[in-house]
């Protein structure tokens, strides 16, 4: 017979177990029982209508538990359902998770004094240490203090509306509000000078900053792709005293000191094991 | 029936009395994860219903997208203008100095953008120093001060309680100053007349100066001076040995020979951090020199001191002016002879006295500051007669201190000024911090005097009982807010600085003195930097450029040109009492101790201490009568069982809770003062059992002929003692499988000296195991080391200096935001200390002086970490340099890792502890804040900014439900490392031998952890690679179970008298 729950043929002994048993008409001829598909109403029917079946023995209480409560009919479309849901769902629940929006790429938030880095970078030419001067000596890559804004602004537009902020700050004596654009999970120690100082640039990590008019998070800053360079750093690596603020640079290809394998070298950076212990970034 | 009386013998190496009778509880938490519980019982949802909850939180998890939420934005604030050579998140050292009872404490703050996160020892300061101008150490109590100043319950605003406690009203120092100003003009017109201070000893210079303005502008008014736990025994002693009040000052690295007299100078002496450095020198030459120090110790509680002490004798308090007396005359000390002695008694004055003649002047007697006067007399004269004075023990005058050079005693002091307001002669009394309605002696009615003042004012940090007394509540700044000085225990003078500004608006004791004496500098009244300032112009003398000099004092924290020259020790022994006959054998005497977590009861709010378990008892959260284990054979008094302690000539009995530790002297009965508090906190209070009650003016440390009763009570106290247990698989089955049944040496390995000298090798030689139960691993490098890279970080132990005394604990809670979890969790095992002091005892139980291990035990980062193998989601995963790392955010808190360890030395979040009180749970924030209406209804806002201020910034706050453990401060190698590599790539860019110190190797005062880098630095040095290669060095559990730890212990080593002939 074939037994519709668990789809496949089953001995005559095993069947004789079941309610739908060949017994119940659903035959050892390898044909469904006459009652069709469901074979357990089938016998639920019989049992109770046909007296000349009381003399076959009754389905022992040790084969019990291989009989499906009339319920798990239902489960079926249930199953059905949450594979087609769940396939849905997956794709759906991972591509967010994933997605650039959810990784804020592209986030850019509005800040107090509406800075452009495109002006002050790109055509002024300010060298990012300047403002962000412990980059090179602490994990945080300071801000600048309103004292560093006020050494030009003293004289160049002393009396521009946007830049009324800085100059309260600087009266009072009070700090900038800025809002942080570049926010990594509080379990994560990233350290700007172990980057700074091993030819890291700061494009790698902050993209085009000089051609920025409000400050967005260019890359996913997430920890795939954190892994992506400690796995292979050598091609993320620049000659630290000329090019690592420098976004304009590019790799002269034919120098064999700026090959990647050279730089990784020079710098002595650490073999694969130590770039992606957990320790490395995590504490 | 009691617990003990089910010994079995056998097991060398014990916890405690349940685990020598291996009680039913002991042999439940060697089975199970979960110690006292059944998992059956705590369950009642099936397997089916557990999955069923699964899935729909699951669906959940997903429909509200929540593991998709960004975090909340963040804002950078810059500085509006830059301090000077200030870095943004790069921590800042300041030396600093805290005072407690009268002796300065040298510390170094490290302060991060502002904040104090940590206290270590300051390296240049005398008491502190552990490698000389490298670093110090700071004991525990110094660097729980650091919660102390973050607690949300001090002292927040200046409140008038003129109209009652219950009307009492909030107000402001500057609604407060203009009426006080009145007042006090109106008293300085009066001369001072009816004006008392009383206030704590304070060898302060400033105070001292800001005192003497005081006493111009007052004339008449009256200064009292009380500490609770007082060192004038040995002051009133030092008069009637030299006539003078000197001040002894140990130099131990010198003594061959010590000799206790009741004296903990290696924990409760406000000099131990010296001396315990330089005791463990003495101890270390075994390796050296080949010789090593003798301590003899008699003492009328098992102290730390006592732990370590080669010889030990447990005594009533009342024999140890006998002993002294005995040793005199031992050693010939003129005017001294035979005194009546027991046999156990005569042994030890025998075998004292031959060290120390043999010791060539290179001995030393000392006496705790329990011990009577007359005690600490004869010890002097000892000193003398054996030529150490000058050599092991030198004197100085005694420091000028806020109260003159002939002060009364502290207990004369309080019973003159509690008389005279009774009396009605004080109509103004200031008290300048202390807590006297709590901690005044029993027949000194304190609180009630000062419901008779009509003007009282309290200075204080907390709120205390005797705040509570007083009409006005004034705010005290604490230490690391306000500028002050201090004297060390040689005299050395001291500063300290603001290190952020007073969080509540507190103000000094000098600042409020200066205040009420109307004090001007530069016709300005004087704030707490000038009246500094104005003090050490004094100390500094002239100099060319003062600022210059001032700034210079201020960087390392002390003046040390000003200590005192060793003042000179002529022998003058008055006339000493003979012995009286002492109570008899069979009657109880209570012995009054300092206590570890509350010192005098001023610590009682402070969680950190409360936490830490004692060194020797293993208790938290409470204090407890100890008892030995005869005298509760003998009453049928068991751990926990309530006891009534009658004491004469006071009315209340003293009920509290008994805990039966081996090793206490049959006889005596300790008690630890300053618990029991009623107005510490929330943390503090109604926590263990008030001893103050029982201790009067005649009987400040101990009373004889006490009544000890049984009352049938008990109550839960909860030790470490039994907690984290070994697993069974080390300390039982391997008995069993491996069949060496009762070896010593599994955990813990000790020798003689002479067995050391004979065969250095065979002290820590691995030992052979019959059957190994996991097998070594095969892929590791010919150093034999699985991981290995440019650095292999490793520690080193040393159990022969290790005393135990919770200073490495401390330092990892504060350096490492570790929790406390309060007392209710500690019950269930759940305290959050990655290292935990293990705490042994060999030897019978009938043993009165049984031998005493300390072992701290944290993650031994093995390479073959059995956790490793069992973590699901390869939370904990080996780094390349041979950390095992703990990965928060992987884990999902199966614990299957804590099950796995051997060690046992993981700890799981159950809860977010850092979020609530510990004790209360969410409690917390219903309490009403009392006696200050604004805050009735706590804030949360107005609690938790501050406690998050402690946080160090550079280690993870934990969440609820993740598994954590030592990281071997890991924060620190890196950020050592990448400081280092700044500099450039290569070796000699490298951190150096020596150049990282974990938390708990600053923190220790003897040295006994080293860690650092297994492989040579670029000068071929590597300190512990060389001790892990030393004779004494042996891994705990390698030999059974090859996990290969990458800290290695030294064996301890004892230095036993030779046998008397005599007897």
């Amino acid at each position: 017979m074939i037994c519709r729950f668990a789809g496949r043929r089953l001995s005559r002994e095993l069947c004789r177990t079941c309610p739908g048993g060949p017994d119940s008409g659903a035959g050892g001829d390898g044909k469904p029982g006459r009652d069709g598909p469901w074979a357990y109403r089938a016998m639920a029917d019989t049992t109770s209508t046909n007296p000349a079946r009381s003399s076959s023995p009754a389905p022992s209480s040790s084969a019990a538990r291989f009989v499906f409560p009339r319920w798990a009919n239902y489960l079926l479309p249930v199953v059905v359902i949450g594979t087609i849901g769940g396939g849905v769902y997956l794709p759906v629940l991972f591509g967010f998770g994933a997605s650039p929006k959810t990784m804020s790429q592209g986030y850019r938030p509005i800040q107090p004094v509406p800075y452009s880095h495109a002006l002050h970078v790109g055509k002024l030419g300010l060298d990012c240490r300047y403002c962000h001067n412990t980059v090179e000596k602490t994990a945080f890559a300071a801000l600048p203090a309103t004292q560093t804004c006020m050494n030009c602004h003293t004289n160049i537009k002393a009396k521009s509306e946007a830049l009324q902020p800085i100059r309260d700050s600087w009266a009072t004596g009070k700090p900038m509000r800025w809002t942080k654009v570049h926010d990594l999970p509080d379990f994560v120690y990233f350290n700007h000078s172990a980057h700074v100082n091993h030819g890291v640039g700061c494009i790698e990590c902050h993209g085009r900053i000089d051609r920025m008019q409000v400050v967005e998070q260019a890359k996913p800053l997430s920890m795939g792709w954190c892994l992506e360079c400690h796995r292979d750093p050598g091609p993320h690596l620049r000659p630290r005293d000329v090019a690592v603020t420098n976004m304009d640079w590019t790799r002269d290809e034919k120098n064999p000191r700026q090959s990647p394998a050279a730089l990784v070298r020079e710098y002595g950076i650490r073999d694969v094991t130590y770039m992606q212990s957990c320790y490395t970034c995590h504490r | 029936m009691s617990s003990i009386n089910h010994h079995v013998s056998g097991v060398e190496y014990w916890r405690s009395l349940e685990q020598l009778a291996q009680s039913p509880e002991i042999q439940d938490a060697l089975g199970k994860e979960f110690p006292g519980y059944d998992a059956d019982t705590i369950s009642t949802s099936s397997r089916r219903a557990f999955m069923k909850l699964m899935g729909a939180a699951m669906a959940l998890a997903g429909v509200t997208l929540t593991g998709c939420r960004r975090w909340p934005k963040e804002q950078l604030a810059p500085y509006s203008s830059n301090p000077r050579e200030h870095l943004p998140g790069i921590p800042e050292q300041y030396a600093t100095t805290w005072e407690l009872n009268g002796v300065g404490h040298g510390l170094i703050v490290n302060s991060f953008d502002g904040r104090p996160i940590k206290i270590e020892g300051n390296p240049s300061h005398p008491a502190s120093w552990v490698i000389k101008g490298k670093y110090g150490s700071a004991d525990a109590l110094s660097q729980a001060t650091l919660l102390e100043m973050y607690d949300p319950e001090r002292t927040r605003s200046v409140v008038d309680r003129r109209n009652g406690l219950e009307l009492h009203r909030t107000t402001s120092w500057e609604a407060f100053l203009p009426i006080a100003a009145e007042q006090f003009k109106a008293l300085r017109d009066k001369g001072g007349e009816g004006f008392a201070v009383l206030s704590e000893a304070s060898a302060s210079p400033s105070v001292l100066a800001m005192r003497e303005a005081f006493e111009k502008a007052f004339p008449e008014a009256k200064w009292y001076e009380y500490e609770p736990i007082s060192l004038d025994n040995e002051r009133e002693g030092a008069r009637l040995a030299f006539g003078a009040p000197l001040r002894p000052i140990l130099h131990l690295d010198k003594a061959q020979t010590i000799v206790s007299l009741d004296g903990d100078f290696l924990l409760t002496h406000p000099n131990h951090t010296r001396y315990s450095n330089d005791w463990s020198r003495m101890r270390r030459s075994a390796d050296t020199d080949q010789k090593m120090n003798r301590v003899y110790i008699a003492e009328s509680v098992f102290s730390i001191t006592g732990t370590v002490a080669d010889v030990r004798l447990g005594v009533d308090p009342a024999r140890i002016y006998v002993l002294a007396r005995a040793l005199a005359g031992a050693v010939k000390a003129p005017g001294f002879g035979d005194e009546k002695l027991s046999a156990g008694e005569r042994q030890f004055v025998s075998q004292a006295s031959r060290d120390l003649l043999a010791a060539d002047g290179n001995a030393v007697v000392t006496v705790g500051h329990s011990a009577p006067p007359e005690a600490h007399a004869v010890a002097f004269a000892i000193n003398a007669a054996l030529g150490a004075i000058g050599k092991t023990i030198t004197f100085i005058e005694m420091p000028a201190t806020s109260a003159n050079k002939d002060r009364p005693t502290h207990l004369q002091s309080i019973a003159e000024l509690t008389a005279a307001m009774n009396g009605g002669q004080v109509n103004t009394l200031l008290l300048l911090g202390g807590n006297p309605s709590f901690d005044a002696p029993a027949d000194v009615p304190f609180a009630a005097a000062l419901a008779k003042v009509p003007t009282s004012m309290h200075l204080t940090i907390y709120d205390n009982e005797t705040s509570k007394g007083c009409k006005w509540l004034l705010p005290r700044a604490h230490y690391l807010e306000c500028w002050g000085d201090s004297r060390s225990w040689d005299g050395t003078p001291t500063l300290a600085q603001p290190i952020i500004e007073p969080l509540f608006g507190g103000k000094s004791v000098i600042e409020l003195l200066a205040f009420i004496s109307n004090h001007q500098i530069d016709n300005k009244l004087a704030t707490g930097d000038k009246i500094v300032r104005q003090t050490w112009a004094g100390l500094l003398g002239k100099v060319e450029d003062f600022d210059k000099a001032f700034r210079g004092t201020l960087e390392t924290g002390l003046l040390a040109a000003q200590t005192p020259k060793a003042a000179e020790a002529q022998l003058k022994l008055a006339d000493l009492p003979a012995v009286t006959q002492v109570a008899s054998a069979g009657v109880f005497t209570l012995r009054f101790t300092q206590d570890s977590h509350a010192y005098d009861g001023r610590f009682a709010n402070n969680g950190w201490l409360q936490e830490t378990p004692d060194p020797l008892s293993k208790l938290m959260w409470d204090n407890a009568a100890l008892m030995s284990v005869a005298d509760s054979r003998r009453l049928g008094i068991d751990t926990g069982d309530m006891i009534e302690i009658s004491v004469p000539g006071v009315k209340e009995a003293l009920k509290i809770a008994a805990f039966i530790l081996p090793g206490q002297p049959v006889g005596v009965v300790g008690v630890s003062l300053g618990f029991g508090r009623i107005s510490a906190g929330h943390i503090g209070d109604g926590l263990g059992f008030n001893a103050y009650p029982a201790r009067t003016r005649r009987n400040p440390w101990s009373v004889a002929g006490i009544g000890v009763k049984k009352t049938g009570d008990s109550y839960v106290l909860i030790g470490t003692q039994e907690h984290h247990i070994f697993n069974a698989l080390s300390h039982r089955t391997i008995e069993a499988r491996v069949g060496e049944k009762y070896e010593s040496g599994k955990i813990i390995r000790e020798a003689t000296l002479a067995q050391y000298i004979d065969d250095p090798r065979s002290v820590g030689a691995p030992r052979k195991v019959g059957l190994q139960l996991f097998q070594p691993p095969t892929a590791t490098d010919k150093e034999g080391r699985l991981f290995s890279d440019v650095h292999a970080w490793g520690m080193s132990i040393d159990m022969n200096a290790c005393i135990g005394c919770n200073a490495c604990a401390l330092a990892c809670q504060a350096e490492n935001n570790i929790p406390i979890v309060g007392k209710a969790q500690c019950s269930n095992h759940r305290e959050m200390n990655w290292i935990r002091i293990d705490r042994y005892f060999k030897g019978d139980v009938d043993d009165v002086n049984p031998e005493v291990v300390f072992q701290p035990m944290l993650c031994q980062h093995c390479e073959n970490a059995p956790c490793e193998q069992v973590c699901p989601v390869a939370a904990t995963v080996h780094d390349s340099e041979g950390l095992n790392t703990m990965v928060y955010n992987r884990c999902i808190g199966t614990r299957y890792c804590s099950n796995n360890c051997p060690y046992k030395v993981r700890r799981f979040n159950y809860f977010d502890y850092h979020a609530e009180d510990p004790r209360f749970g969410n409690r917390w924030l219903k309490v009403p804040w009392p006696n200050i209406p604004d805050l009735q209804q706590l804030d949360p806002e107005l609690v938790n900014p501050v406690k998050r201020m402690m946080f160090n910034p550079d280690v993870t706050v934990r969440m609820r439900g993740v598994m954590e453990k030592c990281t071997f401060c890991v924060q620190r190698i890196h950020g050592t490392v990448i400081a280092k590599r700044r500099e450039g790539p290569g070796p000699e860019h490298d951190v150096r031998d020596g150049d990282i110190l974990t938390a708990c190797q600053q923190a220790c005062p003897t040295q006994a952890i080293v860690f650092g880098n297994l492989k040579k630095d670029v000068n071929g040095k590597s300190q512990v690679a060389d001790l892990h290669k030393h004779p004494r060095a042996f891994d705990v559990l390698q030999e059974e179970l090859n996990t290969i730890p990458r800290i290695r212990y030294l064996a301890k080593l004892r230095n036993p008298a030779e046998e008397n002939k005599e007897g």
